[in-house]
């Protein structure tokens, strides 16, 4: 039952957008969310749902997948549309209903806001979780932060932390998976019962994982020791993360849409007021 | 002096006054093949742990390649030439990836990186895993994952690996490549190897083997000479090959045959020598008389699927129908992955057939979905390593959580705890420990007391003994029988070992690809060699030297499968 969960969303490919070094697509990241929330009006939004799309289409990942990763944020997108919906005020209301107003600036704001977001959610899944694998992305994380070594902050134990926590996910859902069928046999009862003897139920499952989760580390910093593993100072790399010109080019193109968007949010207005007059 | 030099070694864990290693003087050259010897608790993995310096001795010293494992600079250096194996191999593997995982060493140590590529690349093609290269870690079996950490102790350029126990969780597969691979480095590469086992089939490959007993040298010698002492290895809970066994015990009995011979040919050669030819005696044999008992348990063409409808979907079961009578022990066996483990939870309803039933005293058991829990009551299920499931405060209440579970008397349940422990061989003490400070062997008796508890009608057990020396696996066996006779249970007995079955079981039900192969009493079943080497089996070392005999004719039966039969058997022979 629990085999079933897939954790890390990492799909492997080979497009331009897995090819392309980790570190600067962390970057590339940074800027696209900066370009996404300059948007202000709907030429600028347009660009911004345009180049989400491009990024989706680079990707070669399922249109449906990149769906998918909108589900965990269904809520806060109805609850932000709505939001914006009833409380953004204008001129003329559209509709008025007991204490409600709706204005056609509402409506506006609430599409505006739900685009921004839904293009957050899915922009950043494509250029990081679903095109870098999780160890790609531990290595960016530790290379682009390693200057802070120098004011004290432990940067390589952080990412060794996440690249051991990494690799025994599978493990320990295995062991837990195991944990509760055996517990099972012996008569526990995960199922029925109000919540605070469904939370005691899992006291049988909790210490065993957590005494197996200790003895494991244990053994696994026996093992490192042995392996002449003593912190960061002095390690080389099997793996060098290189970055191609095309990798320079991509973040000089975001960089670019980003300073783009202010002069598209000014001469839109401008056209759309000569447009109202 | 020696590669390895082990002077006056004592060595106490903190806050006992027991001595681990007692004042131990040993040495092990350049290039050498050595197994250590010894049963649980000897002191054989400290050992292992002091050599590495992951431990620093009480009193003595040691020094590997000159280099002393107390001194903090030299020690960096001591293990980049001596590496070590673990026995669990999730425990000792960093990455998720293998190759990353085989760079971690060359990594620690600074090298370029066309350096660690180079070692990396050799180390994996000295294990044969080359093509695993980009394979998640999590996904390989228990044999490769240890080849993937012998290839990241490689990949440092060691002199010398200390293998602790590296095959003692590995199936029989596992275990042979693990073997293979030893040999490999010690022979080709010249890697000195140290093997810390209870295997004996681990231990005759090597070229020495010292025996570890209470914290001292027992014994140091050749594969020969240790194996010809057999009372003495017996005395201190270990075991020998069953051909040796059986010569020693011809020549107790004033059938004079060489000590310590260890392998099937080499026993067959020696008894042609005084066997008579072609005139064997056909003898009465003993028939077994067989009532058709009715079914405590029936499996009736089950079917298990995974992942239908996706690319990953696998048939674990196809259409089985299995009766087992009650009262018997049945003995199933079959390579990893021929659907053993998904029968075992099927039959206690953790897991749904896809099609078929399982009927329980001719009920089915998903009849009614309330009535689960009952279920699990009667029929127990002893997982692989049942000690990780131990949770509370003592042993006697973890074994109460069964019967807790049963809306039972409060006295009903002390009574069955009670019980339970004197089976297992608990004591009054032990119950009242926490089940976290026992004993590996005591705690793999505490889980198992915890399901007898419950007083299960069909007791199914996946491999209780796994990991635990002869002593020890010899307990546990006794224990179960007596519950066995006791409640006129049945017993459904998970097991890789041949000689395991042989002893206990009295039908066996052979398992391959899902589907039954052979399944009939212990004659039947291993009366069937070809078939059964034919699905990569094997068959008690006792049947197969009786099979070697029948070869050259000196013997016309060879349904033999245990050492006393075959010992009565062949003292016949020889009086005649």
């Amino acid at each position: 039952m629990l085999k079933d969960v897939t954790l890390g969303q990492f799909f492997p490919g080979n497009s331009f957008l897995h090819k392309a070094d980790p570190r600067i697509k962390l970057v590339v990241l940074v800027v696209y969310m900066v370009f996404v929330l300059l948007a202000q009006n709907a030429l600028s939004l347009a660009l911004v749902l345009g180049v989400t799309l491009a990024l989706a289409f680079i990707s070669r990942i399922r249109f449906s997948v990149v769906m998918r990763s909108l589900k965990p944020v269904i809520f806060i997108l109805m609850f932000t549309g709505l939001i914006n919906l009833f409380f953004t005020t204008g001129e003329t209301p559209l509709v008025e209903w007991w204490i409600f107003k709706i204005y056609p600036e509402g409506i506006l704001t609430a599409i505006f806001m739900m685009i921004r977001l839904v293009c957050l959610v899915a922009g950043s899944s494509l250029l990081l979780s679903y095109t870098t694998s999780p160890l790609a992305l531990t290595d960016a994380i530790e290379s682009l932060f390693g200057p802070l070594r120098k004011i004290g902050v432990p940067v390589h134990e952080f990412a060794m932390m996440m690249t051991i926590a990494l690799r025994f996910i599978p493990t320990l859902i295995e062991e837990t998976d195991k944990i509760i069928s055996a517990q099972k046999a012996r008569g526990a009862d995960f199922e029925d019962g109000g919540l605070l003897k469904k939370a005691k139920a899992l006291i049988p499952v909790l210490i065993p994982l957590f005494v197996s989760a200790f003895r494991r580390a244990d053994e696994l910093a026996e093992a490192m020791e042995c392996r002449c593993y003593r912190g960061g100072e002095g390690r080389t790399k099997l793996k060098v993360m290189k970055s191609r010109g095309v990798d320079y080019l991509f973040l000089l193109l975001m960089i670019g849409l980003c300073v783009a968007v202010p002069f598209i949010n000014h001469y839109l207005s401008f056209t759309l007021g000569v447009f109202a007059l | 002096m020696s590669f390895i030099d082990i002077k006056n070694l004592t060595f106490f864990y903190e806050g006992s006054d027991l001595p681990v290693l007692n004042d131990v003087n040993l040495s092990f050259e350049k290039g050498s093949y050595t197994a250590v010897l010894g049963h649980n608790g000897s002191g054989k993995s400290t050992l292992a742990k002091l050599i590495c310096g992951i431990l620093q001795p009480s009193a003595g010293k040691i020094t590997v390649a000159g280099l002393p494992t107390d001194d903090e600079e030299s020690l960096w250096k001591l293990r980049e030439k001596c590496g070590m194996i673990f026995q669990n191999p999730d425990n000792q593997l960093v990455a998720g990836v293998v190759e990353e995982d085989v760079a971690f060493a060359p990594e620690n140590l600074g090298y370029k990186r066309e350096v660690i590529r180079k070692r990396v690349d050799e180390a994996l093609a000295t294990v044969s895993m080359t093509e695993y290269a980009h394979h998640a870690t999590s996904k390989l079996s228990g044999g490769q994952k240890q080849r993937i950490a012998i290839a990241g102790v490689l990949a440092m350029g060691p002199d010398c690996i200390i293998f602790d126990e590296a095959t003692a969780m590995l199936d029989p597969t596992g275990r042979r490549e693990i073997i293979a691979a030893m040999k490999k480095l010690n022979r080709e590469k010249n890697i000195t190897v140290i093997t810390i086992t209870h295997y004996m089939a681990e231990a005759i490959e090597a070229d020495r083997v010292v025996v570890l007993d209470h914290g001292r040298i027992l014994m140091d010698g050749t594969p020969r000479e240790i194996f010809s002492e057999v009372e003495a290895l017996k005395s201190v809970s270990l075991s020998v090959p069953q051909v040796t066994d059986l010569l020693h015990l011809l020549t107790k009995d004033g059938h004079p045959f060489p000590q310590g011979v260890l392998h099937t040919m080499e026993a067959a050669e020696e008894l042609e020598k005084v066997l008579p030819k072609n005139t064997f005696v056909a003898t009465a044999k003993e028939q077994k008389l067989r009532e058709e008992k009715p079914a405590a348990l029936e499996v009736k063409n089950v079917s298990v699927v995974y992942g239908e409808g996706t690319p990953f979907r696998k048939e674990a079961l196809k259409d089985i129908s299995v009766a087992f009578p009650k009262g018997e022990v049945i003995g199933i066996i079959g390579h990893t992955g021929s659907g053993k483990s998904t029968l075992a939870t099927l039959l206690n309803g953790l897991r749904n057939p896809t099609s078929g039933e399982i009927l329980l005293d001719g009920k089915n058991i998903r009849e009614n979905p309330k009535e689960m829990r009952k279920i699990r009551s009667r029929v127990g299920l002893v997982f692989q390593y049942p000690e990780y499931q131990l949770f509370e405060e003592t042993v006697r209440k973890d074994i109460a959580y069964g019967p807790g579970n049963m809306n039972l008397s409060e006295d009903e349940i002390t009574r069955r705890v009670e019980d339970a422990a004197r089976f297992c061989g608990l004591s009054e003490g032990d119950l009242r420990r926490s089940p976290f400070e026992l004993s590996g062997g005591q705690k793999r008796r505490a889980a198992i007391a915890g399901v007898i508890a419950m007083e299960p009608e069909v007791l199914v057990l996946d491999e209780p003994a796994a990991g635990l020396d002869p002593k020890g696996r010899e307990e546990i066996f006794d224990g179960l029988m007596a519950y066995k006779d006791r409640l006129g249970a049945t017993l459904l007995l998970i097991s890789h070992s041949m000689e395991e079955v042989a002893k206990y079981a009295d039908r066996i039900l052979v398992l391959n690809r899902g589907q039954v192969y052979l399944y009939g009493t212990v004659e039947e079943v291993f009366g069937q060699a070809e078939k059964l080497f034919d699905a990569s089996l094997d068959l008690p070392q006792i049947t197969k030297l009786f099979i070697e005999l029948k070869k050259r004719s000196l013997c016309a039966e060879t349904d033999v499968y245990t050492i006393g039969y075959a010992k009565k058997q062949l003292e016949r022979m020889l009086e005649c």
